[in-house]
């Protein structure tokens, strides 16, 4: 049996417990949204720089 | 944050992915926030939603679950453990559409004394080619954070 990988944490002050799933795993590095993903890369594109 | 968040969440162990389910009045949905590089390698785009039969986010699904800031406060609470893993990434989100945008600004704006002690909060403006320091009430299209340097 495969172990399960969780862990509590804490973020802006409340508790939170992360699960970690191999499902998602297998996600990893597909485009789970790629019109997102093309509409944010055209206007990324229009900006002349980024924040120091 | 002034907002109360879901406190049980799957992800993906690179914090790619974080899963948590809605429950509201319409049920228990499904719900999936992401992380996603752009062509910057600096920049990159949170996308939020439903999940779809293939596993992709849907970020216009009308869930109307009566749960909007709890999952507000969880996508701020994935930015920001995201952020801690990776502080060298700025994020950038925008809604899908107008609405859900100002909807985000407001959200930010209420919070955004707390959250300025975290992240330099910049937006995308009409008739600017540079990200500009937020402000509430600023009309925008789309947000870009970075964490500061502790």
């Amino acid at each position: 049996m495969k172990k399960i990988e969780q862990k509590t944490t804490t973020s802006w002050g409340r508790e939170i417990t992360l699960t970690v799933d191999e499902n998602l795993n297998k996600l990893k590095g597909r485009i789970l949204a790629p019109k997102k993903l093309e509409e944010a890369n055209k206007h990324l594109r229009k900006m002349k720089s980024l924040p120091k | 944050m002034k907002y109360e968040n879901y406190d049980t969440v799957r992800i993906a162990d690179d914090l790619s992915s974080f899963d948590f389910v809605s429950t509201g009045k319409n049920g228990d949905i499904p719900k999936r926030i992401i992380f996603m590089p752009t062509h910057l390698p600096e920049v990159f785009i949170l996308a939020f939603g439903s999940i779809t039969d293939n596993e992709e986010v849907d970020d216009y699904a009308i869930s109307d679950n009566g749960d909007r800031n709890k999952t507000l406060a969880t996508i701020a609470v994935a930015v920001d453990l995201y952020t801690r893993c990776y502080p060298d990434r700025m994020i950038y989100f925008r809604g899908s559409t107008k609405e859900r945008t100002r909807l985000y600004r407001m959200a930010v704006g209420i919070n955004l004394e707390e959250l300025c002690r975290t992240f330099d909060i910049y937006a995308e403006v009409d008739q600017h080619d540079d990200f500009v320091p937020f402000r509430k009430n600023m009309e925008i299209n789309a947000f870009l954070v970075k964490r500061k340097v502790q």
